[in-house]
């Protein structure tokens, strides 16, 4: 065990001396702080509830008007005006006293049609087309109840509307996973980085004359990396419940992601040695934990949905069996990754 | 003498060649075909169990399955609305306690009739509580439409049929063409069916808006596009086919139109001017998403050529093993131009090969050129800087991130805001909307990307010698270490060395100050870059916020950089450390910043300072007008008694070490932001 942590220390005090763990950690705050302006930005965008006092005016005409204006009572943030026609209302718009102008006629078809002009190219169109989409289904549903009769099966009534940040589940969701994962890939990155570095200024002899055997120095490097990793996360749980988002079941999601962290550094491992040099393992590396994390991504029950689960406090047996499971494969790959080299040795 | 110069110029080219042909010759030997056998055998694997998944059922990519839990009656119809959303899992009512085992319990009214009267929700009350509710009225409403779209009676089931235009305020507007048009859509749209909105929710819905690309879902087949894409024939654009399209549940959708011209992707929705036809919930609010995906796609092939690079680059020095090329009558210019040309000339390839799949122009690769060079002339910096191939790898992923989130992210907001031309990416946008760009919004955009790509291979040129290539040195003394190689001496008691081009027929007291302000002023593209990010960041935040801020960023973005090198300078000894010195340099620091900004008036011309956050970081000179001579001539020159100063402060402070360089440094951002506040306040 001695020579193991040797190695693992002298691992871990090379990155500390080049402080490149600094850098890591810059780098994943720079990734959280721009989606999540990302977020915000486009949210605020979308979402004009989000922004302050956001109404929009809407200059109507036409037969089928009061109907429109009965939909209008039930959103807020769009406010409905009748006008005579539809010249009157267009001249409106034109004086920028309504943001939209929505002109309802009713067909011989027995629909309705309504005409709806909102301004080109500005910041304010998306808001006012979100509004009026809001509208207009609410006049949807509306006329459908009416026509329920000629249905085979009306609608369900609808619950009423509730106000809810869209930022809440993509924090959950997104956000969450991305932070706890990042760290996974940066250890298995360390790991190509660091074998193949060794065996390319060739001090990787000086330490095959040393004490240990080649699984110690196999296992100090994987050691290092894998330790550094929880501490990551757990960094950015804890700054995540300092700005007011509680995370739950966090040993049992750094239990996941350390799991995790074992696997790719496992096949890390196994790629650095056994690739001819450093070029050809990052890229076969990058290749495997796109493939691997892709993979288990898109599986049901995957560790992202297993982590936003667990993050949200929504776990059921399931997921802590998800838990188990990438925690016997990570043990299970790095042995056999370690035993592969043990055998056959690094760089042959 | 012109001809001696062509000869020259063939000679350096043919050099230039040599090294680019050695350097490809090695590069293509770096990855072996059994690692590319191993990579496409990870591939095999992955599309296998892709595939086995897909016919199994088991692949979807909702990163949101089950976060919510409902009770509900299984019995309920509303049972079948949770079933539909991914998001959500049902629990049976009887099992249901709210807040431990369920965030929401649902329970329906019984009616008259065949359906339920009502539906009372109850949440727990926390934000995860809302978030379960808000989600459950979208499933709900996802729910009706597929209802809906299995009705028979088309006319009861999509009642309202909606036609929306943008126009511009004050254009004509022809009514009866429009109503026309709609009655026609209906029809359209009535024998299809299946209707765009209920196949848009259906796929799920909860409120957030992902930001990777796995959530693309580009799965729709014609047979969800309506009205939108087949059925107008109101004059709406082609584009349409490739809508980027937004179901309520934020989610985005390529909806793969029925037209099937994939060519020219439009402004979700149609591009401005167009009009759309089709139910209420098939309304896409307007936004360049399927430009912006394609756009992207520029971006990928840089980041895998710029890691290639910045091996390349590092390899060279370890073990020395660049050390005979360096003793080559090669100059240092001449064998980074040749390792980096390769490069270039893939970056083209892939750029003109992806411009020809998705449609763009010409002006497509022209502007991914800069971005290209900037990828590779900071991973340059970063090769020649790092220690380890550790190192670089960080150094690269932090240059990668950095750079595509500066490409990417303003080019969201193309068709916006102004400020999106900072990035070349919002050009390629443009050019995949079809749309004219003019040669300034070119030059705005591209021109200081492509400057800054140059002036980042001076900086690593500089180090780009025996004593820096194979030594071991901290990234910041590196840093610094080109700084002053730029640096000329100035004070007394200093070594000096020879004086070479330009510099050498400066009389010799006037080239300190003059090396100086020379390289403050080149600091002036990265300045830039740096306070238009910032704008692109604080853009966001309420005008109230933004503003202080900025000013604060921006007066310490600028200070770092009348400053940084005049530390430099100190420190390696190129500058006598007196008092008197470092006001000399202070001041020509501040002279050369106030020569380069103000050569930077382009900024104004493109109407950036149309927007108000623009306004405040480049100093609007509207307003000025009525002022008497004497006060202009005072406000003209007010930035340079600033600038001078303040980098005369941080000079003062940089002389001593490093703790009086920060505080001095502060002390300088803080007269430089009240200053800023002046003027933006004497301004209004």
């Amino acid at each position: 065990m001695g020579s193991r942590l040797t190695v693992a220390r002298r691992e871990v005090a090379g990155l500390r001396a080049e402080k490149t763990i600094l850098l890591a950690i810059a780098i994943q705050l720079f990734i959280a702080a721009f989606s999540s302006f990302l977020v915000v930005g486009l949210v605020s965008m979308y979402d004009p509830g989000a922004l302050d006092g956001a109404e929009v005016e809407v200059a109507a005409a036409g037969d089928a008007v009061a109907d429109l204006e009965r939909a209008a009572a039930e959103v807020p943030g769009a406010t409905v005006t009748r006008y005579e026609d539809a010249a009157a209302a267009r001249n409106a718009f034109d004086r920028s006293a309504a943001d939209a102008v929505a002109i309802a006629t009713r067909e011989d078809t027995g629909r309705i049609s309504v005409a709806v002009t909102a301004p080109d190219a500005t910041v304010e169109t998306t808001v006012i087309v979100v509004q009026l989409r809001d509208l207009l289904r609410t006049y949807e549903r509306i006329e459908r109840v009416e026509r329920a009769e000629s249905l085979s099966r009306p609608p369900l009534p609808v619950p009423d509307s509730i106000g809810s940040s869209p930022y809440f589940t993509f924090t959950y969701t997104v956000l969450i996973p991305v932070l706890v994962f990042l760290p996974v890939f940066i250890s298995g990155s360390l790991v190509v980085d660091s074998i193949t570095e060794e065996l390319d200024r060739g001090t990787l002899e000086l330490l095959r004359v040393a004490p240990v055997t080649i699984g110690e120095i196999v296992d100090g490097k994987a050691l290092a990396a894998v330790a550094i990793a929880p501490g990551q996360a757990l960094l950015w749980l804890l700054l995540l419940e300092l700005n007011g988002t509680p995370v739950a079941n966090v040993p049992t999601i750094l239990l996941l992601m350390t799991a995790l962290t074992t696997l790719v550094v496992g096949v890390a491992a196994g790629i650095a040695a056994a690739a001819p040099d450093r070029r050809a393992a990052q890229f076969l590396y990058s290749v495997a934990v796109l493939v691997l994390f892709g993979g288990a991504t898109a599986m049901a029950g995957g560790p992202t949905n297993a982590v936003a689960r667990l993050a949200i406090d929504s776990a059921d047996p399931a997921t802590t069996l998800t838990v188990a499971v990438y925690a016997a494969l990570g043990a299970v790959a790095y042995l056999g990754v370690r035993r592969l080299i043990s055998a056959n040795g690094i760089g042959q | 003498m012109i001809r001696r110069a062509t000869r020259r110029i063939a000679r350096r080219s043919r050099r230039v060649v040599r090294v680019a042909r050695w350097e490809a010759s090695r590069a293509t030997g770096g990855v072996d075909r059994r690692t590319l056998l191993a990579a496409v055998a990870f591939l095999a694997v992955a599309g296998g169990v892709f595939g086995a998944g897909a016919a199994t059922g088991t692949v979807g990519l909702d990163v949101d399955r089950d976060v919510y839990r409902v009770g509900v009656d299984p019995a309920s119809p509303y049972a079948d609305a949770v079933e539909g959303e991914p998001a959500l899992t049902a629990v049976p009512i009887e099992e249901a306690t709210l807040g431990s085992t369920v965030d929401l319990v649902v329970r329906e009214v019984r009616g008259g009739g065949s359906g339920p009267a009502d539906v009372f929700v109850r949440a727990v009350d926390t934000p995860k509580g809302e978030a379960a509710a808000a989600s459950f009225r979208e499933a709900v409403d996802a729910h009706n439409e597929r209802l809906m779209a299995a009705e028979s009676n088309g006319t009861a089931a999509f009642p309202v049929v909606v036609t929306l235009r943008y126009v511009s305020r004050g254009s004509a507007l022809d009514d009866g063409r429009t109503v026309g048009d709609a009655s026609t859509a209906g029809a359209a749209s009535d024998a299809d069916g299946s209707d765009d909105a209920g196949a848009a929710v259906d796929d799920g819905g909860d409120d957030g808006i992902r930001g990777d690309g796995d959530d693309v879902d580009t799965g729709a087949g014609s047979g969800t596009d309506d009205g939108d894409g087949g059925s107008n024939s109101g004059g709406s654009v082609d584009g349409d086919a490739v809508d980027g399209e937004r179901g309520d549940d934020g989610r985005w959708f390529l909806g793969g139109g029925g037209t099937g011209d994939l060519a020219i992707p439009s402004i979700g929705g149609g591009a401005f001017g167009a009009s759309s036809t089709g139910s209420p919930g098939s309304i896409t609010p307007p936004f360049p998403f399927a430009s912006l995906v394609l756009a992207f796609a520029f971006l990928v092939p840089m980041n895998f050529l710029a890691q290639a690079y910045g091996s390349s680059v590092l390899e060279e020095r370890t073990n020395r093993r660049g050390e005979p090329l360096l003793v080559t009558p090669l100059s240092p210019a001449e064998i980074v131009a040749g390792k980096t040309l390769p490069y270039v000339a893939v970056a083209v390839a892939v750029t003109a090969l992806i411009a020809l799949v998705v449609g763009g122009g010409p002006i497509s690769v022209l502007a991914v050129l800069p971005i290209a060079a900037t990828f590779l002339a900071a991973t340059f910096v970063g090769a020649v800087f790092a220690r380890s191939f550790k190192e670089l790898t960080f150094v690269t992923v932090a240059v990668s991130v950095l750079l595509t989130s500066y490409a990417f992210v303003p080019a969201i907001f193309t068709n916006v805001t102004p400020v999106a031309l900072i990035s070349p990416l919002t050009l390629v946008v443009f050019d995949l909307q079809g749309e004219a760009i003019s040669v300034g919004e070119f030059l705005f955009a591209t021109g200081p990307t492509a400057i800054a790509a140059a002036l980042l291979f001076g900086l690593g040129l500089g180090v780009y010698r025996e004593e820096d290539l194979f030594t071991q040195k901290p990234v910041t003394r590196k840093f610094l270490d080109a700084l002053a190689v730029r640096l000329s001496a100035v004070g007394e008691g200093v070594r000096e060395s020879p004086a070479t081009g330009v510099a050498a027929r400066l009389p010799r007291r006037a080239r300190g100050p003059a090396a100086v302000a020379f390289l403050t002023a080149c600091t002036i593209p990265f300045v830039f870059v740096a306070e238009l990010l910032a704008v692109a960041v604080l853009f966001a935040l309420p005008i109230t916020v933004s503003i202080p801020v900025l000013l604060v960023v921006i007066a310490f973005v600028e200070e770092v950089a009348k400053s940084v090198h005049l530390y430099a300078g100190f420190e390696r000894g190129v500058f006598a450390r007196t008092d008197r010195v470092a006001i000399a340099v202070g001041l020509a620091s501040g002279l050369g910043f106030f020569l380069a900004e103000k050569a930077t008036a382009v900024v104004q011309a493109v109407g950036l300072t149309e927007l108000y956050v623009g306004r405040a970081a480049f100093g609007s000179v509207a307003g000025v007008a009525g002022l008497s001579p004497l006060l202009l001539a005072g406000l003209f020159l007010a930035p340079l008694a600033l600038h001078g100063v303040t980098a005369s402060l941080s000079a003062v402070g940089a002389r001593r070490d490093r703790t009086r360089y920060v505080l001095a440094l502060a002390a300088a951002t803080l007269v430089h932001a009240a200053y800023n506040v002046g003027v933006v306040s004497l301004h209004g």
